[in-house]
């Protein structure tokens, strides 16, 4: 392993304090873990971010303190003899040997050291604040180093000088590119690492390895995500509460404590799912935010998100009639009635009905064994319709919200236009191909793996589409 | 992708399910695991018998599969014995010579041949159909019965093997596989039987049928039971005349005479009946018993292939683990808030001298009309400046001070070398330190820009150093 340690590309992501350095390493490592902070000086020590394939690194991206001292370790630079081009370099190295115990260079040791070790240069601006020429002096010892380089534009507020960064970037650094750590898709991420491959001809070679590594992770997270969802769908749609009871029926009581205990399994059931996902695409700090989460404050069982993710009246309509009973009248007297309500009463479609009916009848309420003599009160598996689909609907959405989310974000998830979801997630076609799965779904017996391997491609097409 | 060398049993392949249901490991480990063990990367059936004897030591609660295997071996065993015991009982009984009647051939041939042989086709129908055919065909064997009668025994087990849900596939293999070894033991007893008897006593053997069978065509169908063995053995083969001497009638009073007169020949028999036997009843079942072996392995090895959670496992082992993380775990940077303390929200009209933070002199200027500040001298540091040219101003000055400095660039240390070289000079009697917004901005700043600034002045605790904090609130 340490034959090779000097032939992987490795990138030092340098700059100013307060810059976002270590924004554009979170994201682009897909660590949510690293510091990030409005404080200057977040990040104290160097840190190095292998990309590992089974243990072997493809490429190194470090993560470093801003400049503390510039204009004194220039100023050193400059006191000494004057030397050739070729063995510029040595003088910096020299620089670090001679002050690795001075206190003051401590930040300027620690980004300067991975740089010396072979580390190509990403120097990080702020193109939201305007050029100031002390700024020259960062640049001036980076080229010093004689280690190919690159500039990033990163926009942190809303002001817009690039314009001017770029004019003064452009006298120091071959390639200047801007990226938002933030807003960045994972395509950014991707034309970032191109342009890195370019800094070296050597790099070229392990970046295009790097970048079909990184697509296949980003594939296998996505059927890892689709997976987990149709699990967990199986897991709720399925879910049969039961609870053995004293009396010849059930008291209101058992039946509502029955009715919060099973409301609760599907809950944790969610709750479990959103946790995996949350793992799938590395966003575990995300857990320390959870009550911030809005995605939880509207909860499952309410009527936002029923109106949020589940069907429209009409699409209930339609689907209550054509999953549940028919009596002769089909889906065109339903809907050419003129209203909704008289087709379905006319008709008596008793799935349109009760998927508009909401959460009161959700679940049936069965006392069983009355002659085997021990009684048993059971609630579930859910008949509600529209169910399935507020339960697919939050998935889907948790799921793409934070499988797009940046690495880079320390803030809670936040539940964006909602309203323009619905359509998104689930549109009628997929509606179609729903219908029939969700009730073969329900019923374990007749659940096999083809079925599930039809949902499964269904699902998959919708996250895929919610990721584009 | 099956592999020849691992045998699994149906132990690893309850164990595996009952690991699996307490334990996956990670993709991390898993793929390590794999990697320690290239030899068997396209063997995934090892790679999970080697993972599952590697942890098996997870599972904590009882194994089931001990259950399992002891009761499954009791039962067994008991059910060996017991068809060994009918084999040989059916053999003697089969055989007992009172002496009145010769011992018809037919009826042992209906046991040694005819019973195996319609045993061994629906052994194999059972093997080639599945589903409900395959069961149905199971409903004709004993076994089928004998075990549903088990399953009504009482056993104090008898909930943990509930627990165990094998495939239908697997059961069924498991049954036919079952069958043809007990059927050997029936076979076995039989032979035995057989050689016991004809050892132990001189048995005349005859044929009696009550259809119209001539004795030539009698001595050709059993010509063409032993073609087999016809060349190697032809004294296996009885001859037409012994076929001639054994043919008997219940009611006729001459053949039994002849017999009589023949006795000593009609023992001749019972080679052919041995080879019958061993041929039949042993030698073919042997061979569908080596098939439902293999059957029953092929089928362990598709289920254990098949269990929740292996082919995850499997996805695990061959897929390359990657990992973008940073192996060092970061110290978290304590804030200690900002306070009210050395803050003033106007700065004066006009001061003694006028510095500006990495500010060119026009700049300095602009800044100056905006905000309508006047100073006798305006100078300006860092930036492109050298260290010591700022050395110089700071030690020329007294007086109050104003320090513009930019409020979205963070102070650093450079900055803060500066300031201490301000305050190191005694005839200054007081530093203001004013952060401006852009320009674009009217100089306006972000609060948590100023702040920034705040926290650094208020932890150097100099009471002559002030912030400048006019941003709106
Ligand atoms: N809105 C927005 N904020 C950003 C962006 N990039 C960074 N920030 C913010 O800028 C601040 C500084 O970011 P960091 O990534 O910690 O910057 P740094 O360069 O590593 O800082 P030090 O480690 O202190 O040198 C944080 O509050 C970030 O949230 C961006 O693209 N958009
Ligand atoms: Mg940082």
């Amino acid at each position: 392993m340490m034959q090779n340690s000097k032939n992987y590309p490795k990138f030092a992501v340098v700059g100013h304090p307060n810059k976002g350095k270590s924004s554009i390493v979170s994201s682009l490592a897909l660590d949510d873990s690293v510091q990030i902070g409005d404080t200057p000086g977040t990040t104290q020590v160097k840190r190095g971010f292998p990309l590992k394939v089974d243990g072997k690194i493809i490429y190194e991206l470090f993560d470093t303190p801003g400049f503390q001292r510039a204009r004194r370790v220039l100023g050193w630079l400059e006191e000494q003899e004057s030397v050739p081009a070729d063995r510029r370099a040595d003088l910096l190295k020299i620089f670090i040997a001679k002050h690795r115990d001075d206190p003051r260079f401590r930040d300027e040791i620690e980004l300067l050291e991975p740089i010396m070790e072979g580390a190509g240069i990403i120097y990080v601006v702020d193109a939201s604040k305007p050029y100031g020429a002390e700024y020259e002096i960062e640049m001036e010892i980076l080229r010093r180093t004689g280690q190919p380089s690159m500039a990033i534009l990163n926009l942190i507020g809303n002001e817009d000088y690039t314009e001017q960064w770029k004019r003064a970037l452009g006298h120091y650094f071959r390639l200047v590119r801007t990226f938002n750590p933030i807003e960045a898709t994972f395509n950014n991420h991707m034309d970032l690492l191109e342009s890195m491959a370019q800094l070296k001809e050597e790099w070229t070679q392990p970046i295009k390895v790097a970048i079909d590594v990184l697509n296949g992770l980003h594939q296998q997270k996505i059927d890892q995500s689709v997976d987990t969802i149709v699990e967990s769908m199986q897991k709720s749609l399925t879910f049969v509460y039961s609870k053995d009871i004293k009396g010849e029926s059930a008291t209101k009581k058992e039946k509502s404590s029955s009715q919060t205990a099973y409301q609760q399994q599907i809950v944790n059931y969610e709750k479990e799912r959103e946790k995996n996902i949350e793992q799938i695409w590395n966003h575990r700090s995300i857990d320390k935010v959870e009550n911030a989460l809005v995605l939880d404050d509207v909860g499952l069982f309410s009527k936002e998100s029923a109106s949020i993710f589940g069907l429209s009246q009409k699409a209930l309509m339609i689907t209550g009639a054509s999953a549940g009973a028919i009596g002769g009248l089909g889906i065109d007297l339903a809907l050419g009635g003129g209203t909704f309500f008289l087709g379905s009463i006319i008709g008596g479609t008793v799935g349109g009905i009760g998927a508009m009916l909401g959460f009161n009848n959700l679940y049936e309420v069965k006392v069983m064994g009355k002659n085997i003599g021990h009684r048993q009160l059971t609630i579930g598996p859910m008949q509600n319709i529209n169910f399935p689909y507020i339960l697919l609907g939050r998935a889907l959405f948790h799921a793409s919200v934070i499988a797009k989310r940046s690495h880079a974000l320390r803030n809670s998830v936040v539940l964006e236009n909602e309203a323009s979801y619905t359509e998104q997630l689930i549109d009628s076609e997929m509606r179609k191909k729903l219908e029939k799965l969700h009730l073969k779904l329900r019923n374990k017996d007749k659940c096999n793996e083809e079925i599930i391997e039809e949902y499964r491609k269904v699902i998959l097409e919708s996250f895929s589409n919610l990721l584009k | 992708m099956q592999t020849k060398n691992t045998q699994l049993s149906i132990k690893s392949y309850l164990d595996l399910s009952q690991l699996l249901e307490e334990y996956k490991g990670n993709h991390e480990e898993n793929r390590t695991f794999a990697l320690q063990h290239e030899a068997f990367k396209n063997d995934p059936l090892t790679l999970l018998y080697l993972w599952l004897n590697k942890n098996r030591f997870r599972v904590t609660s009882h194994l089931k599969s001990e259950t399992f295997l002891t009761h499954f071996l009791t039962i067994s065993t008991v059910l060996a014995f017991i068809f060994l015991l009918v084999g040989f009982l059916t053999g003697i009984g089969l055989l007992s010579y009172s002496g009145h009647e010769p011992v018809n051939i037919i009826y042992y041939l209906l046991v040694a041949m005819v019973l195996p042989v319609v045993s061994l086709l629906l052994s194999t129908l059972s093997m080639i159909s599945d589903g409900l055919l395959s069961r149905f065909f199971n409903l004709f064997f004993p076994l089928h019965w004998i075990e549903k009668f088990v399953e009504f025994l009482p056993f104090d087990n008898k909930i943990e093997l509930s627990e165990i849900k094998l495939s239908s596939s697997l059961t069924k293999w498991m049954f036919l596989h079952r069958i043809q070894l007990f059927s050997l033991l029936f076979s076995f007893g039989l032979l035995m039987a057989l050689i016991l008897m004809v050892m132990a006593k001189d048995i005349a053997f005859g044929w009696s049928t009550t259809l119209q069978i001539s004795d030539e065509s009698f001595q050709t169908l059993l010509a063409s039971i032993g073609f087999t063995w016809q060349s190697l053995m032809p004294n296996a083969i009885p001859s037409l005349e012994l076929v001639e001497i054994s043919h008997y009638f219940r009611l006729g009073e001459r053949l039994d005479n002849e017999m009589i007169h023949n006795a000593n020949k009609l023992g001749a028999w019972w080679q052919f009946l041995a080879m019958t036997t061993l041929v039949y009843a042993i030698f073919l079942r042997f061979i569908v018993w080596i098939f439902s072996r293999y059957g029953y392995q092929r089928q362990l090895n598709r289920d254990f292939l098949a269990l929740k959670g292996a082919q995850r496992l499997i996805k695990e082992f061959t897929t390359p683990y990657v990992s973008t993380k940073s192996p060092k775990i970061e110290k978290h940077l304590e804030i200690i808030p900002e306070t009210e303390e050395q803050i003033t929200e106007t700065p004066h009209q006009g001061y003694p001298h006028i510095i500006g933070w990495n500010y060119s002199s026009s700049e300095m200027q602009l800044a100056n009309d905006s905000k309508s500040i006047e100073g006798l001298s305006v100078e300006t540091v860092g930036g492109r400046h050298s260290f010591r040219e700022d050395e110089q101003i700071a030690n020329s000055i007294d007086g109050t001070v104003l320090l513009y400095v930019k409020s979205w660039e963070p102070p650093t240390m450079d900055f803060v070398d500066f300031l201490e070289m301000l305050i190191d000079n005694d005839e200054i009697d007081e530093i203001q330190l004013y952060p401006l917004g852009t320009v674009g901005r009217y100089y306006e700043s972000d609060a948590k820009d100023i702040a920034v600034w705040k926290r650094k002045i208020q932890a150097l605790k100099v009471e002559r150093v002030w912030v400048v904090d006019d941003a709106e609130q």
